[in-house]
């Protein structure tokens, strides 16, 4: 009895689609090409899944909330680009370019809280202005050429934020543990804390929220400024890890981000979400981009794969929804 | 005769150039549970939203504890202790019940940096509350409010108030959409509530229950207190109804 009843509540949490999804394909890309477990290709995959993976899982808190970010994209392009011009020119060292170019991100952030909270104006049209700001400042600065980075080998902030070493034969990048890390605390703060109580709220009845206490704008504020930071902060890091900050990097992920977060099961509209399902989010447009190209379907092919996975998932999300409304 | 817990001095109020309150004095003594009666676009609403903040009077003066209040949002009606429940409870449905009554208000434990919300206390007093409103027995607190009915909605916003110990809770049409049991448990609330000490002001088209708890019924029309002191134990619901739609040309008892 309780064993079922446990199966069944396993069964229609929101996360178990997207985990079988990821499974499903998993298996398939597998018996296609056995190549495809190898740990070369499980190292290759795993480095860049959690640099764009951190994005997202900020993304999840502030969709959670009601709102959206699309600037996420040029943020990751302009943050390095900020440090190593600093850096490069002379003017601070590597980890004050760093504080830096985190302090500006947080500061697009507030900026982007503002607009929405203060002027009442839709994300959707607020961040989209905000793409072309910070995008333009990066290629504007960088008269559109990439930065210098080769000397980052042997700074101490490199090696912490993507350091590599090898685990028997995986090769794994120190990215991995922040992403880890930034997975567990924010899948806390949503789920265990107070403020995601509010963040859930937000979201959810924002009117309701605001009349129990809840200051709606701040909880709105504080996760803009955590979505800037965390691409800022993805962007520093894979800047560093492929030795290029490029003023054009970036571009386009803001959507693929926001598409691995209602994969997982986080409502568009807000007042769901969940961090475990983002994570399985990422891994399956991560893996399916990984896994196309190892079976032999032309890569120029994988966005009709990525939009029917969209469409299919929310399908389902959709369905379920349905069905538990009239449970009841 | 006991103190006044709120008094409202001549309130008027003007949607533009309708007039809905029109010098309107009322008061709400300590432990008093007072029925607001009249018949649609009479002015109770209206009313009931100046004293819980949802709008502003044009004119008027508001006393709470002797006090000359400026009331400019729910949250400050909540914080003088003046708590609302109206008919579309204002609840985040996605949450669960118990997370719900603790919105903005939620225990932590642990140290305080980890913001960490004590879930096993806000779920026992969540289940003990949700007993006293009488309908406890098979739902349990972590159930999200999309998936209760509506007469269960109402208790569960019942139940907030009652937990946090306002002053005067506002029950605006609390029985609509109830069945029997529900509507029973919402009244023996209300009269639980002003034995520990809480005021009410109950709106409500049902007269009978109305007559059932209140101390005394106000009755509005066309914008005006037209009576405020029936004793619902000396007069009959159709002497009370009579006075609503204006039957009698004063209301004298």
């Amino acid at each position: 009895m309780t064993q079922t009843s446990t199966l069944r509540r396993i069964i229609s949490a929101p996360e178990f689609g997207p985990l079988v999804l990821l499974i499903l394909e998993i298996a398939v890309f597998a018996a296609i090409n056995p190549a495809f477990l190898s740990p070369l290709n499980i190292s290759n995959t795993l480095t860049f899944t959690v640099e764009l993976g951190l994005i997202a899982l900020a993304m999840t808190l502030l969709m959670t909330a009601g709102e959206f970010d699309l600037s996420v994209g040029s943020v990751f392009g302009f943050a390095p680009v900020a440090m190593w011009t600093l850096y490069n020119a002379g003017v601070t060292s590597l980890f004050v370019g760093f504080v830096v170019a985190l302090l500006i991100a947080a500061a697009i952030g507030l900026f982007n809280g503002l607009f929405v909270t203060r002027l009442r104006i839709p994300s959707f049209l607020v961040t989209l202005g905000m793409l072309l700001v910070v995008r333009g400042v990066a290629l504007f600065v960088t008269d559109g050429f990439p930065q210098r980075t080769w000397s980052a080998s042997g700074q101490w902030l490199a090696d912490l934020l993507v350091g590599d070493f090898h685990v028997r034969p995986f090769r794994v990048y120190a990215s991995l543990f922040w992403f880890i890390a930034a997975a567990i605390i924010l899948g806390y703060v949503l789920t265990q804390s107070k403020f995601g109580n509010w963040i859930q709220a937000t979201g959810g009845n924002a009117v309701a929220a605001r009349a129990r206490g809840v200051n709606v704008n701040a909880v709105k504020v504080w996760l803009f400024v955590l979505s800037a930071v965390m691409s800022a902060f993805a962007g520093i890091i894979s800047s560093i890890r492929t030795s290029a900050a490029n003023p054009n990097s970036g571009s386009g992920y803001e959507l693929e981000v926001i598409a691995m977060v209602v994969i997982g099961g986080t409502a568009l509209t807000g007042g769901r979400g969940t961090i475990i399902g983002t994570v399985l989010g990422i891994l399956i447009l991560r893996v399916m981009r990984n896994g196309i190209v190892l079976v032999g379907v032309p890569g120029l092919a994988y966005n009709i794969f990525i939009g029917a996975i969209i469409l299919g998932m929310m399908a389902l999300h959709s369905w379920l929804e349905r069905r538990h409304q009239a449970g009841t | 005769m006991s103190e006044d817990l709120i008094r409202m001095e001549h309130i008027d109020k003007f949607y533009g150039r309708v007039q809905a309150l029109d010098d309107v004095n009322f008061n709400v003594t300590r432990q008093e549970i007072v029925g607001l009666l009249g018949d649609n676009g009479a002015g109770k609403s209206t009313l009931i939203k100046v004293l819980s903040g949802a709008v502003r009077a044009t004119s008027g003066d508001i006393i709470v504890h002797g006090k000359r209040v400026d009331i400019r949002s729910t949250t400050d009606a909540i914080a003088l202790g003046i708590e609302t429940i109206y008919q579309d409870s204002a609840l985040v449905t996605q949450l669960s019940i118990a997370r719900n009554l603790f919105l903005g208000r939620e225990p932590l434990k642990g140290p305080r940096f980890l913001n960490r919300m004590d879930a096993k206390l806000m779920e026992q007093v969540t289940g003990e509350l949700l007993r006293k409103v009488g309908i406890g027995k098979s739902i349990p607190a972590s159930t999200p409010i999309s998936s209760l009915s509506g007469g269960e909605r109402q208790a569960v916003a019942i139940a907030r108030a009652m937990h946090f110990d306002s002053d005067l809770i506002i029950l605006d049409e609390p029985t609509n959409n109830l069945g029997v049991a529900e509507t029973q448990g919402v009244l023996r609330f209300v009269r639980n509530a002003r034995d520990s000490g809480h005021s009410c002001i109950l709106i409500a088209h049902n007269i009978h229950h109305v007559f059932q708890v209140v101390d005394r019924i106000a009755v509005m029309r066309h914008g005006r207190i037209v009576a405020d002191d029936i004793d619902p134990k000396h007069t009959t619901v159709a002497e009370v109804e009579a006075v609503i739609t204006g039957e009698f040309a004063d209301s004298t008892h």
